[in-house]
């Protein structure tokens, strides 16, 4: 089944490039969970380690599956995830408030980790197959409803975060498969015009407080909009050039919460300063823009759809995390994708990236 | 229901990934300008607050500068207390803490509450001192609990101590916490709320040689208020040493003799050569302890509304009538005046006849002179003197030896004396001076009101042949840079005296301590110890009559003023008994600082005293009418 040709089709520049940033976050997080006094590094950082090689290993190992097959698995894949997200709902381990993992013994398994892909491998399956000239209006309620389970089991745990991502996936795949940007943007609109409502009746006082902090952060410096403080003074006191590796006292002193998960890249930014935040910044736009090369190039719409919907799922993760890490965005629990801390994130971003790879080789055979 | 969708052509894939390159190209550029905004355009200000995050400033406390008496024993030095303190940014609910510390300190909630408001306007990383000067079951208290008391820490800062407690506590003063009144002034610059500050005596008016310069540390801490580190350390500056002119087995000597006279008053006792204050006695007097970190407002208002007055320092600020001292500056005036000749004489038949009112004397002395008079007080030879003077002559006179002039002694509050002279009259009261009150002046009384320390002056200028000093306790001080003498900034003023006054007024002063007089009790054999005794009236006799029933104390002070040897003096004072009823009953006191100053210069054992084994200090709590305050 794996040709060896196929091998000299694999991106090499992209893989590169994800292969960089999972390093650099690695870095990072050997930075953030340093102990100067007892010259020791967390155990955090190789359990990164040991989920990057785990995950360059699967992606590996999926590069050797026609990524045709597995879309057209994709539903019963979907049924696993549903019932990973079923299962963590009832019998998930609890942390901080939230039951987002299954428990494994020595790690946890954070199953919606997994859901973007999940998803976007059932919708370029359903848009994919069978394309007749015109959609029925039922397959795009096919396609909410395929988005909308995991939704609501995600954001039941809850984790807002990942359950929102989800509705980027969705929309970019839609849009791949004709939906017209007029009826986005009156959805848009609609939604806009609907927030206050939400706002009066959809919502928790926790989440009120959050939003409220974001858009006046001193009003509350011990509180809500600690965080958000902190996340900008991380930023700006790195400078052009940065404090130094281990140097950042934002970070060093925990001054910055979950330093080595949301946001590492406001330590990036203060240890390595804006040229650091440049070269990073100019990897993962390298890697949006060589992967949407791959949606271009692919042969088929189903590899066009599968890398717009994963790639619209990492996109929008890079860049609320990025905005947020420099205090500019409401705190979500949402990880930079390669680069923050989480065995999950990892394994189900270098998958992803698998994905990608798969189209993109395999836009030559049949 | 059918909605028809158009078929998606392959360039319409295409286009929208076009706009997705140009979206991400233009969120990524925006996400680029927003850091570099945040990183090159706000670095200085946002570098200062994670600077401001991560690094405090702790100030420590520099000790006061120690005080030595004039042969290097100390007097005053520093301990270490120990201060519990809160660091509020460590405290997540302040109530339940100062609740909890509350019951393991012993201390009200509501106590440690307004001592915490007080402090409101500190920043929040520093301690605050809730509970100054802990004793050692606090502090172990606090430290067995520390787990339920976060942000409570335990802090060592210097205290001032003094060893002797009440012993020349007034010469000292006492320290605390710098007012907000002080703050505002100019000279309180560089000091902040909490700053310990010399409040009264040499510890106020020497302050700024004493504070010293506070040190501090510099320490990293992490989010939760920890120290990580110490990157830099200023050590505080310890305050300059003062060595006092003050004699600490004098202040002893004159202390301790009052305590076995049983009554309270004040001392002054020089050299007249260079107006070194040897001891400086005010009783009754407090424990300048009670006040080194903080005193508690029960101890203050104690001291404060005593009737004794403990606070006041009587030797400056006590104003008395000078009684028969007086006729020291009567004697001086009339010859350098030239109304009488060193032979004049007085026939005393218990008193005479001025400005057509009889004037008494206690006794009939007979025909006196000069001397004889000084010897026996006799009051009718100075009425005679008062009849022939002018008030302003003696004015004049009195003020040049000192009398109803500030010393110039370096303390705090110095209060001024009164010698009456027309031109006063004439603007407090607003009338003329009548030749009959001059009478009264003579002796003494009238409106006569003198501080001790200006009659320490004025004997120690006539003892001086007319050299008159400025008193002065502080000798010398060290800024660490060596020992480096106090140059008085006021040179001894010269009172130009004649030979045969200075003759005719010492000899009568020798006689009154070694022949008949009534300062007897005064005399050391062998010393040509010359003095003077004297009795302040604190009521006359119509007005104590007034007062019968009265609760207060109107018995007469008695005064002593000294000094020896009468050639070429060492030691010259006063010394001042209130309510002791007669002046030469003061008289023992100056004998025995006196025997204890050629005692110690010359080497030998120091006299002792037959002390009782404690004698409380302070008499009956009746009211001190005498002073002029």
């Amino acid at each position: 089944m794996f040709e060896r040709r196929l091998y000299a089709n694999i991106d090499g520049k992209l893989l590169s490039a994800v292969v960089a940033l999972s390093l650099i976050g690695l870095v990072m997080i050997f930075s953030t969970t340093y102990d100067a006094a007892t010259e020791q590094v967390g155990s955090q950082f190789y359990r990164q380690l040991g989920a990057l090689l785990i995950g360059l290993v699967a992606l590996a190992a999926s590069l050797t599956i026609d990524y045709r097959t597995i879309v057209n698995r994709s539903l019963l894949i979907y049924g696993g995830l549903a019932a990973c997200l079923l299962y963590t709902l009832w019998f998930g381990v609890e942390q901080g408030g939230a039951k987002r993992w299954i428990g494994l013994g020595v790690v946890n398994f954070q199953p919606s980790e997994f859901a973007r892909l999940v998803v976007a491998l059932v919708l370029a399956f359903i848009f994919a197959k069978d394309h007749r000239g015109s959609r029925r209006s039922s397959d795009w309620l096919i396609g909410i409803v395929i988005v909308g389970l995991p939704v609501f089991l995600i954001a039941r745990q809850p984790d807002l975060g990942t359950a929102a991502i989800l509705l980027p996936v969705c929309i970019v795949i839609m849009l791949f498969a004709g939906l017209k940007l007029r009826v986005l943007a009156v959805l848009s609109v609609v939604a806009i015009l609907a927030a206050p409502v939400v706002w009066a009746y959809g919502m928790e006082d926790y989440q009120k407080t959050r939003i409220a902090s974001f858009l006046d952060p001193e009003q509350d410096p011990r509180g809500a909009g600690y965080q958000q403080i902190q996340a900008r003074i991380t930023v700006g006191s790195g400078g052009l050039t940065g404090r130094g590796f281990l140097q950042g006292t934002q970070s060093q002193y925990d001054f910055l919460p979950v330093a080595h998960n949301d946001f590492i890249f406001s330590v990036l930014a203060e240890e390595h300063g804006f040229i650091g935040v440049l070269f990073t910044l100019g990897l993962y736009l390298f890697v949006v823009l060589r992967s949407l090369e791959a949606a271009r190039l692919s042969k088929d719409r189903m590899g066009q759809y599968l890398v717009a919907g994963v790639l619209a799922g990492f996109t929008f993760q890079v860049i609320y995390n990025v905005t947020m890490s420099a205090g500019l965005a409401p705190v979500k629990g949402l990880p930079l994708p390669l680069m923050s801390y989480g065995g999950s994130s990892v394994i189900a971003t270098l998958l992803g990236f698998g994905l990608i790879l798969n189209v993109r080789m395999r836009r030559f055979t049949n | 229901m059918y909605i028809k969708v158009p078929v998606q052509e392959g360039r319409h894939g295409k286009s929208l990934i076009a706009l997705f390159q140009g979206a991400v190209v233009l969120v990524f550029v925006i996400l680029l300008g927003a850091f570099w905004h945040f990183q090159v355009g706000q670095h200085t200000k946002f570098l200062q607050m994670a600077e401001n995050n991560h690094q405090r400033r702790l100030s420590l406390r520099a000790p006061r500068g120690v005080v030595f008496d004039r042969h290097d024993r100390v007097l005053v030095e520093n301990r270490h207390s120990l201060n519990i303190s809160l660091v509020r940014e460590r405290v997540a609910d302040l109530s339940q803490t100062l609740a909890r510390l509350s019951e393991v300190v012993a201390v009200s909630e509501s106590e440690l509450r307004r001592v915490l408001e007080r402090q409101q306007d500190e920043p929040l990383y520093r301690p605050v001192v809730l509970v100054p000067d802990a004793t050692l079951s606090q502090v172990s208290a606090v430290s067995a609990r520390s787990l339920e008391l976060p942000g409570v820490v335990v802090e060592q800062s210097p205290a001032r101590y003094y060893p002797t407690e009440h012993l020349a506590a007034h010469s000292f003063g006492y320290v605390g916490e710098v007012t907000g009144a002080q703050l505002s002034l100019e000279a309180f610059d560089d000091m902040q709320s909490g700053d310990i500050v010399g409040q009264a005596g040499l510890e106020q008016i020497y302050n700024q040689l004493l504070m010293g310069v506070d040190g501090s540390r510099h320490v990293v801490v992490n989010s939760q208020g920890r120290e990580i580190e110490t990157i830099g350390e200023v050590k505080p500056l310890e305050g300059s040493s003062l060595k006092l002119t003050i004699d600490y087995d004098l202040q002893r000597a004159a202390e301790d003799a009052f305590r076995l006279a049983g009554f309270d008053g004040a001392a002054v006792v020089l050299d007249p050569q260079n107006g070194e204050v040897l001891s400086l006695v005010s009783l009754p007097a407090y424990d300048p302890n009670a006040f080194a970190t903080g005193i508690n407002r029960d101890d203050w208002s104690r001291l404060n509304n005593n009737q004794l007055n403990p606070l006041q320092n009587r030797a400056l600020r006590g104003r008395y009538s000078p009684g028969s001292i007086f006729k020291i500056a009567m004697a001086v005036a009339a010859l350098e005046e030239g109304v009488i000749e060193p032979d004049f004489k007085v026939a005393c038949r218990g008193g005479g006849t001025f400005y057509g009112r009889f004037f008494r004397c206690h006794t009939t002395h007979g025909t006196v002179t000069l001397d004889e008079a000084l010897e026996k007080s006799c009051n009718t030879y100075f009425y005679t003197l008062g009849e022939k003077l002018d008030v302003d002559q003696i004015h004049k006179w009195s003020t040049a030896l000192g009398l109803g002039q500030i010393s110039g002694i370096d303390l705090p509050h110095e209060v001024q004396g009164l010698v009456p002279s027309r031109a006063w009259k004439q603007k407090e009261v607003g009338e003329r001076w009548y030749p009959g009150e001059t009478i009264s002046v003579s002796i003494g009384q009238g409106q006569v009101s003198v501080t001790p320390i200006s009659l320490a002056v004025m004997m120690a200028t006539v003892a001086n042949e007319g050299r008159r000093v400025v008193p002065r306790l502080l000798h010398s001080y060290n800024n660490g840079s060596g020992w480096k003498l106090v140059e008085s900034n006021e040179d001894p003023s010269h009172v130009e005296l004649a030979p045969t006054t200075l003759d005719a007024v010492k000899r009568g002063l020798w006689m009154v301590v070694n022949q008949e007089g009534t300062g007897r009790r005064g005399r050391i054999t062998g010393r040509d110890v010359i003095g003077k005794t004297g009795t302040s009236q604190v009521i006359s006799l119509s007005g104590r009559e007034a007062a019968e029933g009265s609760t207060r104390d109107l018995r007469d002070h008695g005064w002593f003023v000294f000094a020896a040897p009468r050639e070429n003096p060492k030691i010259a004072g006063v010394v001042f008994g209130e309510h002791a009823e007669h002046g030469y009953l003061t008289a023992p006191i100056a004998r025995h600082v006196v025997e204890t100053f050629f005692a110690k210069r010359e080497g030998r054992d120091l006299p002792m005293l037959p002390m009782p084994s404690k004698v409380p200090s302070v008499s009956p709590v009746l009211t001190n009418i005498g002073g002029g305050e």
